[in-house]
């Protein structure tokens, strides 16, 4: 191989694609929406804050009103006994957004029924934190009827020290906190990234074969150099493109992140950087203690925004130790591991695919005409794909393992299990599988390439490819 | 010599596209390549550049067995030609002149030089897309030639250009055949091979059916008919007359018949006439 007409092909490559305005759209686009995701339910939170809900309470049971502590967020005014339904009728007019109606309470079964209604649905949070408080009031009424001294104090330290914390040792016997959910957002979010990510640049490689063929540069180039020079080059300096693309990505990303954060409100701000304080304590006791046994209403209101961007599963309530656990477990990830990993098996599982790609480009002269062509490329990919959605759900199944060993699925379910962690010998096998399938396939390709691009005139089939196979 | 090809043989699986040609293309000269479609004309000049590999037989270039590195002393304009369309004309002949191992710099310079030369200097920042089909023409075959190859091989060069046009790349053919360049040019206009060509090969289903001078064939081909031009008594003739035993005798014989000849000349068979005579003559 010419060292430099193959630097010369990569670079044209390379700069084609990169001063591309679709290039610049997504690179840029890209970031702005990602940066929105992280951004914009904070910002939610912290605009809705600006207005309190106001919440008229008829507590006919005499024991709820006490633990109605108005908050930032909630504000409950005490109606007595009024009627209630001559509140909900005037409930717009006297500017409030929900009624609370406390029923009697019921002494045989030591309980009450409570009633919120609203003009608008209050949401999840707004409800689930009246919820909490009714509970709470009604607790302790049931400890206070047992009418034994220092009842309350013994549930408390009864209950307070159980957090539940889920842990995954390894080999060595380290073990790091974890939690479920996190690890398999993160499983399906790798999944799909490479997934994308081959189809999008496999699919670029391609494309510019068939342009190349299309408007009959292609023997004009192969005059000049050797086909499969083209053909590595053109892979190559796609594969460039993706990695700056990534760059772009995650350094664009960040610093949008970062330049959305300065503009936030000032307690905004603080609850970031606290979550960012929390999560440096790397000792879960710790954090189970800060979650609290007895978390204040407002730390919880303030940690669920937080939640709702990271977890919506959380409940409300334990908030900041579900927050405290997520951060953790994302701070516990081996990140520089997975983001090496990520690139080896997209680099890999590109290359493989992008030369089937070359292979099939190079068999016709329009996009449209290669539909056909591709099936056996997009099968195994949209496979691939499947076998990693079904990973998130089990991780350690016989499936995920044998779609992580074998080349053609591998890229692509090997990074679903990554999250979920994977022995290294299993990482070694499955990545010198890839890189031997990759040679054959690349010395297949290219014998398919060097006829295909040279055959004007004719729509190509799969025989076709058979019989350029067979050529010497 | 700068060209011979020593029994070369292609096939394509069951299909064979060349049998046993040998050839000689002798420096310096315009050497026709003649065919009819799917002779296996390109295919032959694939395995000149290297493109293809032969199944058989070799190409000697220069005297030794031609190698990737010759590649880059030749120039080969295909039939089925073009150049990135959403590329600009400037930067598209700086990478296809790379390519053809010249540095930026060389590139640069000799570019400038042949976009003067077709007063085209202002096309440098368009794109191809923008050009009409002609223009594009001309920009393709300034990075066929601007790496000055010895060896320039043209397949249908003319075709896609205005009769202004390809009066223009006539000229600039004979100009580097005057520079030394050997070239080789494959088309079916046969009047310009009579015009251009010193020397022609000609190949009918995968076999050569003949090679030579344009000359000597033509020659070869004609009726020994001579034209003649005279004037006696009644006005001016002109009348063709075979040549049977050698031009004196012929010459004699009209002499004789107490005529005045005005003007004598040979009669030499059209390259088309002796193409398509060859080509039905195979079937």
């Amino acid at each position: 191989m010419n060292l430099h007409t193959t630097g010369l092909i990569i670079r044209r490559e390379y700069l084609n694609k990169v001063k591309k305005k679709s290039f610049l759209i997504t690179t840029f686009v890209v970031p702005i929406l990602m940066a929105a995701l992280c951004v914009v339910p904070i910002l939610l939170m912290a605009t809705s804050k600006d207005k309190a809900k106001r919440i008229a309470v008829v507590d006919q049971s005499g024991i709820v009103m006490s633990f109605l502590d108005s908050t930032e967020t909630i504000v409950y005014e005490d109606f007595g006994t009024f009627a209630a339904d001559t509140l909900k009728k005037h409930m717009r007019d006297m500017g409030f957004d929900a009624v609370l109606s406390i029923s009697p309470l019921d002494v045989k079964e030591k309980s009450v029924i409570a009633d919120l209604t609203s003009i608008k649905p209050l949401g999840m949070t707004t409800a689930e934190s009246i919820n909490h408080r009714v509970d709470k009031a009604l607790e302790a009424y049931r400890i206070d009827s047992y009418e034994i001294p220092g009842l309350e104090q013994i549930i408390k330290d009864v209950k307070g020290g159980v957090k539940f914390n889920t842990y995954t040792m390894d080999e060595e016997g380290k073990e790091t906190i974890s939690e479920s959910g996190v690890i398999s957002i993160m499983s399906m979010i790798f999944g799909l990234l490479i997934f994308l990510f081959i189809t999008l640049f496999g699919g670029m490689v391609m494309t510019a074969v068939i342009e190349e063929k299309s408007s009959r540069v292609v023997e004009v180039l192969i005059s000049s150099v050797k086909a499969t020079e083209l053909m590595f080059g053109k892979i190559i300096g796609v594969a460039l493109v993706a990695l700056t693309q990534f760059v772009l990505w995650i350094v664009l990303t960040a610093a949008l992140v970062a330049g959305a954060t300065a503009f936030l409100p000032k307690d905004m701000v603080g609850q970031l950087t606290g979550t960012a304080a929390a999560s440096q304590m790397a000792d879960p006791e710790a954090l189970a203690q800060m979650a609290g046994v007895d978390a204040s209403q407002i730390a919880g209101i303030d940690a669920l925004s937080l939640v709702a961007a990271s977890d919506s599963t959380a409940v409300a309530g334990e908030e900041m130790g579900e927050v405290a656990v997520v951060l953790q477990t994302l701070q516990n990830a081996p990140i520089a591991k997975f983001v090496i990993l990520f690139l080896i098996f997209f680099i890999l599982g590109y290359m493989l695919y992008a030369s089937l790609y070359a292979a099939i480009g190079s068999a016709v002269e329009s996009e449209g005409d290669s539909q056909q062509l591709q099936m056996p490329v997009t099968i195994p990919l949209m496979i691939a794909y499947f076998i990693a959605l079904y990973t998130f759900n089990a991780p350690d199944s016989a499936i995920a393992f044998w779609g992580s060993m074998i080349p053609f699925t591998s890229p692509i379910v090997m990074l679903a299990r990554l999250p979920f962690g994977v022995p290294d010998w299993q990482l070694a096998v499955s990545l010198v599988l890839l890189v031997a399938t990759f040679c054959v396939c690349a010395w297949l390709s290219a014998k398919i390439y060097k006829v295909g691009i040279l055959m004007f005139g004719k729509k190509s089939t799969f025989k076709d490819l058979w019989k350029w196979l067979k050529l010497k | 010599m700068i060209l011979e090809i020593k029994d070369v043989c292609k096939s394509f699986g069951e299909k064979v596209a060349l049998d046993h040609i040998n050839l000689e293309i002798p420096e310096g000269q315009i050497f026709g390549l003649l065919g009819p479609n799917g002779a296996g004309k390109t295919t032959l000049i694939r395995i000149i550049n290297r493109i293809t590999i032969p199944s058989q037989g070799e190409v000697i270039f220069n005297g030794r067995p031609i190698t990737q590195r010759d590649v880059e002393k030749i120039g080969y304009m295909p039939e089925e030609r073009g150049l990135y369309r959403k590329m600009k004309v400037g930067d598209q002949a700086m990478y296809l002149a790379q390519l053809k191992g010249l540095s930026e710099a060389q590139a640069m310079a000799e570019l400038k030089k042949w976009f003067k030369r077709f007063e085209i200097q202002n096309w440098w920042d368009k794109k191809i897309e923008e050009l009409s089909k002609g223009m594009a023409q001309k920009v393709q075959f300034i990075t066929t030639v601007v790496h000055k190859p010895k060896l320039l091989i043209l397949d249908e060069p003319f075709s896609g250009f205005d009769p202004v046009n390809a009066d223009l790349i006539r000229k600039e053919i004979l100009r580097l055949k005057e520079e030394g360049a050997t070239i080789i040019l494959s088309t079916h206009n046969m009047e310009s091979v009579e015009e251009l060509c010193d020397s022609i090969a000609l190949i009918n289903q995968s076999k050569l059916v003949i090679t030579g001078r344009v000359e000597d064939i033509r020659r070869k081909y004609g009726n020994n008919n001579v034209e003649l031009v005279y004037t006696d008594e009644d006005g001016r003739h002109t009348e063709i007359v075979s040549v049977e035993k050698d031009t004196n005798t012929t010459l004699k014989e009209i002499l004789d018949r107490g005529v005045t000849v005005n003007s004598y000349r040979e009669l030499m068979p059209r390259m088309n006439d002796i193409f398509i005579k060859l080509v039905k003559g195979e079937e």
